[in-house]
C-alpha cells in the first residue's frame, strides 16, 4: 500500500511542477457559413500577401456562399481550381525573412491548444520596453503584427482588431477540416441509431436469455 | 440445418458439423460476464480496420513527396474520405483499447492458466503483431510526429549486438528514414493484419479446444454451459452496439483528440518537434524505455516489459482458481499494476526535462517490473493464508480433487515405468 500512496505523491508533486505554460486565450469559434464566409474576406485580406493555403481552392470559396465576383476579383488570371497561393514570390519571402512563412492550410490544427493557440499568438504582439514589437506566445516569430493590435491606440481599436482575429482563427478552422459541419450533423444520425440499435439489441439479447431457466 | 443444397455440401464439406461444433453447439460458460465481450471487439475492430484500410490504400500515395498531400486529398476530395480515415485513425485507438481491456481481464480472472498457457501465449503473441503494425501505420500520414517516431524508435535497434548499425538500415532501408522505410512500412502495414488473421484462427482454434474460462473459475457442469448461439452471440451483438456508439463519439465528435497536433505538420528532417511522443498505446512502455538510463538497458526493458505477461503462466503458483475473485492480495496486486500503468502513461507523455517526472518513471518502471517477479512467492503466501483462514466449500474441493488427479497421474505414470522395466 506504500508503494501505492508513494506513487501517488510523486505524482501530485510532478503535476504541480507542470502548470507553468503560456496561457492561451479560449474562443468559442463559429461553425455557421456566414462567420466563416466573413473569415475568409479577413484572411485574404490580411494573410494572403505571405501566407499560401495550397489545400484550399477558390471553389471551395463559393461552397462558402462568397459571392462569385468578389472571388473572381482575387482570383484574377488565376482558374477557380488554384489553391489560394501568396501573392509574395517565395524568393522575396526568403530575401525578408530568411524562411519561407508557413501554409496555413492545416494551422488551426498543428499547435497544441489548436484555435486557441492561433488565436492568442494573433493578439499576443506587445511593445517592448526597447520600442520592438514581440510576441507572448511564439516570442522567436518572424511574422510582424500582421494586424497591427501591438499599436492599437485605444480599448475599441483593440476590441475591433481581436474581433478580426476570431474572424481569421474562424476560416483556418474550417480551412483545417472543411467537412467538420457535414461530420457533426452526420454523427448525431448515426449515435441515434446506434441508440435505438442497441436498444433493441438488449431487447433481443433479455427475449433470449428469458429462455433459460 | 438441412436442405438438398446443404445435404450436397455436407457431403463435401463439414458445414452443418461446423457450425454445430463451433456455435449452435459450442459450449460457453453461462456465467461469463460483459467483460467477456472484449475478445469478439477486437475480432470486428479488426475488420473494420482492414475494411476502411483497404479503401484508404486505393488513394493513399506511399511516397515520401506525395503521402502527406494525398492524406489531405483522402481528407477533403475523396468522398467519405475523411469518415475512413478517422475511422481508421480512432479504429487504431479502439483496438489497443479493446486488447487492453481484454488482457486485463485475463489477468484479473486468472484465465491464462492451465490448460490456456496456449491460448494466452498465442495473444501475447497478437499484441507484438498489432503493436508492429499500429508504428509502421503511423508512419504513414508523413507528418512531423511519424517521421521522428520512426526515426527514434528505429533507432533503437542500434543496440543489436555487433550488427546494430546495419541492422537500422537494413529496417529503413536508408541511413536515415526516408522515402524507402516509407514504402516498406506501407507494404508491411498492408500484409501484417492478414498475418493477424491468421494468428487470431490459431487463437481461436486453441480458444475452441480449451473452452472459455468463466468468472468463477472453476469448470463448470455440463448444466452451466449453454450453446454458444443464440445466447452469447445475442450478448456479444448487444456489446457492440455499446461500443460502437463510442467508438463513433470519437470519429464524428472528436477524432483529432488523438492526433498529435504536430502530426498536422509535414515531416521535415531538419527539424526536430519540441517534443517527440508516442500514441497513447505505447506511452508506458515508452516510459519504462526512457526511465533506464542506459540505451541497451532501456531498450531491453521494454521490450521484457511487454513479453512479461507471457511468465504470468508460470509466475502465478497459487492453485486457487478464479484469479483475483477468491485472492484478496491477487486482486490488490493487480489493481496497483492498473494504476503503475497509468502513471507509466503519464510519465511517457510529459518531457523528461523535469527531474521529478524522470525519478517517477524510474519509481513506476520498478513497480512495473516488481509486481511481476513478486507475484510467485506472494500467490503461494496468500494460498497458503486463504487456505488456512478457510475457502469456500466448492474450490476446496476443487482444489482437493486436482490434487488427487495429479497424484493418481503421477502413480499411473510411475506404474507405467515399472511396467516398462
Amino acid at each position: 500500500m506504500s508503494k501505492l500512496l508513494k506513487i501517488m505523491l510523486l505524482g501530485c508533486l510532478s503535476m504541480s511542477a507542470f502548470a507553468e505554460e503560456a496561457k492561451l486565450e479560449k474562443i468559442q469559434v463559429p461553425t455557421d457559413k456566414p462567420s466563416i464566409a466573413k473569415g475568409a474576406e479577413d484572411w485574404i485580406n490580411n494573410c494572403l500577401t505571405c501566407h499560401t493555403m495550397k489545400y484550399v481552392k477558390y471553389r471551395d470559396l463559393l461552397s462558402l456562399g462568397i459571392d462569385k465576383a468578389k472571388v473572381d476579383g482575387w482570383r484574377g488570371e488565376a482558374s477557380l481550381d488554384t489553391p489560394l497561393t501568396a501573392q509574395m514570390p517565395e524568393a522575396v519571402a526568403m530575401a525578408t525573412f530568411a524562411k519561407l512563412p508557413p501554409d496555413l492550410s492545416l494551422m488551426a490544427q498543428a499547435r497544441d491548444g489548436g484555435p486557441n493557440y492561433v488565436y492568442s499568438y494573433l493578439i499576443g504582439y506587445y511593445v517592448k520596453p526597447d520600442g520592438s514589437v514581440g510576441n507572448h506566445i511564439f516570442p522567436e516569430t518572424k511574422m510582424p503584427d500582421p494586424l497591427g493590435i501591438s499599436s492599437a491606440a485605444n480599448a475599441a481599436e483593440r476590441a475591433e482588431k481581436q474581433k478580426t482575429a476570431k474572424s481569421i482563427v474562424t476560416f483556418l478552422t474550417w480551412a483545417a477540416d472543411p467537412h467538420a459541419g457535414e461530420r457533426d450533423t452526420l454523427g448525431k444520425y448515426v449515435i441515434a441509431y446506434l441508440v435505438v440499435l442497441s436498444a433493441l439489441l438488449y431487447v433481443v439479447k433479455k427475449q433470449i436469455w428469458s429462455r433459460l431457466k | 440445418m438441412s436442405g438438398p443444397i446443404i445435404n450436397w455440401i455436407d457431403k463435401r464439406f463439414p458445414l452443418t458439423s461446423f457450425v454445430k461444433h463451433e456455435l449452435t453447439d459450442y459450449p460457453t460458460p453461462r456465467n461469463l460476464s460483459y467483460w467477456w465481450n472484449f475478445g469478439f471487439l477486437a475480432g470486428i475492430v479488426l475488420v473494420l480496420q482492414v475494411a476502411t484500410g483497404i479503401f484508404l490504400a486505393m488513394h493513399y500515395k506511399a511516397d515520401a513527396t506525395l503521402a502527406f498531400d494525398s492524406i489531405q486529398h483522402i481528407m477533403r476530395e475523396v468522398n467519405y474520405g475523411w469518415l475512413l480515415r478517422y475511422m481508421h485513425a480512432v479504429g487504431a485507438s479502439a483496438f489497443f483499447f479493446v486488447i487492453f481491456v481484454h488482457m486485463a481481464r485475463t489477468l484479473y480472472y486468472g484465465s491464462f492458466r492451465a490448460p490456456r498457457e496456449l491460448l494466452w501465449w498465442t495473444g501475447q503473441g497478437l499484441l507484438l503483431m498489432l503493436m508492429a503494425t499500429a508504428f509502421m501505420g503511423y508512419l504513414l500520414p508523413w507528418g512531423q510526429m511519424s517521421f521522428w517516431g520512426a526515426t527514434v524508435i528505429t533507432n533503437l535497434f542500434k543496440v543489436t549486438p555487433f550488427i546494430g548499425e546495419q541492422v537500422v538500415i537494413w529496417l529503413r532501408g536508408d541511413y536515415s528514414v526516408g522515402d524507402d522505410t516509407l514504402t516498406r512500412f506501407f507494404s508491411l502495414h498492408y500484409l501484417f493484419p492478414f498475418l493477424i488473421i491468421g494468428a487470431v484462427i490459431v487463437h481461436l482454434v486453441a480458444l475452441h479446444t480449451v473452452k472459455s474460462s468463466n468468472p468463477s473459475g472453476i469448470d463448470l457442469k455440463d448444466k452451466d454451459n449453454i450453446p454458444f448461439h443464440p445466447y452469447f452471440t445475442a450478448k456479444d451483438l448487444y456489446g457492440l452496439g455499446i461500443f460502437l456508439i463510442v467508438y463513433s463519439v470519437f470519429v464524428f465528435f472528436m477524432p483529432n483528440s488523438l492526433i498529435e497536433p504536430a502530426n498536422n505538420v509535414p515531416a521535415n528532417p531538419m527539424m526536430t518537434p519540441n517534443h517527440i511522443v508516442p500514441e497513447w498505446y505505447f506511452l508506458p512502455f515508452y516510459a519504462i524505455l526512457r526511465s533506464v538510463p542506459n540505451m541497451f538497458g532501456g531498450v531491453v526493458a521494454m521490450a521484457l516489459s511487454v513479453m512479461m505477461f507471457a511468465f504470468m503462466p508460470f509466475l502465478d503458483r497459487s492453485r486457487i482458481p478464479g484469479g483475483a475473485r477468491y485472492r484478496p492480495i491477487y486482486r490488490l496486486q493487480f489493481y496497483l499494476f492498473l494504476i503503475d500503468m497509468l502513471v507509466l502513461g503519464y510519465v511517457g507523455y510529459k518531457p523528461p526535462t523535469n527531474p521529478s517526472i524522470v525519478v517517477v518513471g524510474q519509481v513506476a518502471t520498478f513497480c512495473y517490473f516488481a509486481s511481476f517477479f513478486v507475484v510467485p512467492f506472494v500467490s503461494k503466501m496468500e494460498e497458503n493464508w486463504l487456505i488456512k483462514r478457510g475457502l469456500p466449500a466448492g474450490i476446496m474441493e476443487l482444489m482437493e480433487r486436482e490434487k488427487r488427479d495429479l497424484e493418481a497421474r503421477k502413480e499411473e505414470h510411475r506404474r507405467r515405468k515399472g511396467d516398462r522395466i
